[in-house]
């Protein structure tokens, strides 16, 4: 021994100095940690506050009311109701004349501009109230339209009056117009129909996100069912069954290379694969939820494999002593307790498939669809698709839309991840 | 007895009697590899039948690892090669024929940290009747249930909560449940490593005193670091230094009239 031991006396001086420096690194690592706590909260609370303030004039829009004198011969002309009769009818010159008997447009060129006012979706909107009430027909009644999406713009401000007309999007034609049916309280500032019960749409005011949610649904049904069962069974193979040698560890390693993988590649894939090689249509959730479930495959697998190696050791002793077999002891014991641990993982693949755009790309889910798809063999898109789509536009009102559609997907992920907390919450149950 | 002995070269190695009369569990040249390292050399010995023996010797000798040849608990662990035989009741256990599930149910184990299921304590003990098939209906399982807990000791003190957490209970009293756990698939022979290392010292006796009881119905065999525990639960000794059998006697012999220079090194506290 070299050193002799300080005496304790000195050695309890020198602890003491060194009290200071040591309290006031302690002190140091919290103030980080509280600053960087803070930013985050910060650009949280930004990003909430810009999606909420831009997105909820979104789910308003601007509406016209119009007495309707529902004529069933011109409405409805063969009388029974089908869409081919509906839509041989003249409800679109009907809403028209309605209007005009309140703005009395003078000459051709103002009569073209006022039946722009009421938005294009007229004629549907009266086979709809038709169809699910036949007894309107013989009456005058009160029906709200939508009104355009650049009276809509001009209405919320966004469109000047004193901008010379040549280099407005509206005439002056038009404005007087409108100033003709705020007078009679004929316009109003109401909870769009069309943003939760639209589809795509050309026009911004009756563009909607039902198809995309449903195709969401759809897109994650797929994904879940094929990546569930696959992730958890390769992590069941993998940590209990598989003897570890060469091959799992190169599978190992192209797992967790996998994970990291650009999403837009797995689009590629999906697109040469199923669509090139196999020929499934383009466009159908059916693709895109194989596509996501190969891009969430790594994700669960590692987080089940971390779940299953979790669960402690003496369980297995326990079942294997007693006499369990491999299966047994994997489904009575390390699936169970696994679990919780594995819905996580699922919930975050799932979470990151919701948001996916890029691979949906790839395989043609940005394809314009106006119906809602019925299965999962329908083309449609999904919400991320359409506000991508919806960025994309030029009109004005596709802005609010588009934020929107954000909130709208921001809340279907909180949904989705409340449930599966719920869900792992309850299996969690620890004896 | 000795003609038979003289087949088997451990005798050069171990010392005292390695044999039994009624043997159940015999084990000849046993030798256990971890990868490359040797963890068992060539030992040799019988189990008796409805006989308590204890494994005893410092910590990393391989007793521990020996006893789990017994259920073929070391095939769970990759790198691990049993060579040699053991039977049971001549029935090698190792033949590729054998299936250890039903080995398992006969060669039941107890280990050294408490592992109840998380479950309840009725579905704890239920748990290798209902995977075995042993109970008719839920009047015979309760019935099993019942007197497994019983025979474990812990009835009295769960009656009223078989359906609380198994996990609840205390140390002690889970122990005594994984013994009833493993009762309840009526084994013929009960392998205990360290069942009471992790325990206090009354709940320690309360698994001495079962440990004595259980030895009229089953055969047991016991690893213990404590020499006082084997000397007071167990009629042989077995003492494992380095994955050998130095001595095997019988327990008031190995305590007293140690006849190896290693056992009464451990015995006297050299060693250990």
């Amino acid at each position: 021994m070299t050193k002799k031991f300080i005496n304790p006396i000195e050695a309890s001086e020198i602890v003491k100095s060194s009290i200071k420096k040591r309290r006031a690194k302690d002190s140091r690592l919290r103030l980080y940690g509280r600053i960087a706590i803070g930013m985050a909260t910060c650009f949280l609370l930004f990003m909430f506050f810009s999606i909420f303030t831009k997105g909820y004039p979104g789910f308003f829009q601007y509406y016209v009311t119009l007495d309707i004198k529902f004529d069933r011969e011109r409405i409805d002309p063969k009388g029974d109701l089908s869409d081919t009769s509906l839509y041989e009818g003249e409800a679109s010159k009907i809403v028209n004349e309605s209007l005009f008997s309140i703005i009395n447009p003078k000459g051709r060129k103002a009569k073209k501009e006022a039946r722009k006012i009421v938005s294009s979706g007229k004629d549907v909107r009266i086979a709809k109230l038709v169809k699910n009430d036949p007894s309107l027909f013989g009456t005058v009644t009160k029906v709200k339209f939508a009104l355009d999406d650049d009276i809509d713009s001009f209405l919320r401000g966004y469109i000047n009056r004193d901008t010379p007309e040549s280099e407005r999007r509206i005439s002056d034609n038009v404005i007087a117009f409108v100033d003709k049916l705020s007078e009679e309280n004929r316009i109003s500032y109401e909870f769009s129909d069309y943003i939760l019960q639209g589809s795509a749409s050309g026009n911004p005011e009756m563009a909607g996100i039902k198809g995309a949610f449903f195709g969401s649904i759809l897109t994650l049904s797929v994904c879940l069912l094929i990546a569930f069962p696959l992730g958890v069974a390769t992590a069941v193979y993998l940590e209990e069954i598989a003897k570890k040698n060469r091959i799992t560890e190169i599978i190992e390693v192209n797992i967790n290379n996998l994970a990291a993988v650009p999403s837009v590649v797995f689009g590629i894939m999906g697109l040469a694969i199923f669509i090139s090689i196999f020929g499934m249509p383009r466009s159908i959730p059916l693709v895109g939820g194989m596509v996501l479930a190969l891009m969430t495959l790594p994700t669960i697998i590692i987080s089940s494999r971390a779940a299953i190696r979790a669960v402690p050791p003496s369980v297995r002793d326990a079942a294997y002593g007693i006499g369990a077999s491999k299966l047994q002891v994997i489904f009575h014991h390390v699936i169970p307790l696994a679990m919780p641990g594995m819905l996580t993982g699922t919930i975050i693949g799932m979470a990151q498939a919701l948001g996916e755009t890029a691979p949906l790309l790839m395989i043609g889910m940005v394809a314009f669809i106006v119906d809602v798809p019925n299965s999962v063999m329908d083309p449609g898109t999904v919400l991320p698709v359409q506000i991508f789509m919806w960025a994309d536009f030029a009109e004005r009102m596709f802005i609010q839309k588009t934020s929107a559609a954000i909130i709208i997907l921001l809340g279907f992920l909180i949904t989705m991840n409340a449930f599966a907390i719920y869900l792992r919450k309850k299996l969690e149950r620890r004896w | 007895m000795s003609d038979k002995a003289n087949d088997f070269k451990t005798l050069d190695l171990t010392v005292g009697d390695v044999f039994s009369k009624e043997a159940r569990l015999k084990a000849r040249n046993v030798n256990v590899y971890y990868g490359d390292k040797k963890a068992i050399d060539n030992v040799t010995i019988d189990i008796g039948n409805k006989e308590v023996i204890s494994f005893i010797g410092p910590s990393g000798c391989g007793k521990s690892t020996f006893l789990r040849c017994f259920n073929r608990m070391n095939d769970t662990i990759d790198s691990c090669i049993v060579k040699g035989d053991i039977t049971i009741d001549d029935e090698n256990i190792y033949d590729k024929k054998i299936d250890v599930v039903p080995l398992r149910a006969r060669i039941g184990m107890v280990f050294q940290k408490p592992n109840p299921f998380p479950k309840s304590i009725y579905d704890n003990v239920a748990y290798g009747p209902r995977i075995h098939g042993l109970s008719e209906n839920k009047e015979h399982l309760d019935g099993i249930v019942e007197e497994s807990l019983k025979r474990a000791g812990l009835w009295e003190e769960v009656s009223d909560r078989l359906d609380s957490a198994g996990t609840g209970l205390s140390g002690g009293q889970q122990q005594r449940l994984c013994i009833a756990r493993a009762i309840a698939v009526s084994p013929e022979v009960i392998l205990m490593d360290e069942p009471c290392s992790a325990l206090d010292p009354i709940a320690t006796a309360k698994i001495e005193d079962l440990i004595h009881e259980l030895g009229n119905d089953y055969s047991i065999v016991i690893v213990t670091h404590s020499m006082q525990q084997a000397a007071r639960v167990s009629k042989r000794t077995a003492y494992f230094h380095l994955g050998k059998l130095i001595e095997v006697g019988r327990t008031k012999d190995i305590f007293t009239r140690p006849q190896h220079h290693q056992t009464e090194a451990y015995i006297s506290g050299k060693i250990g």
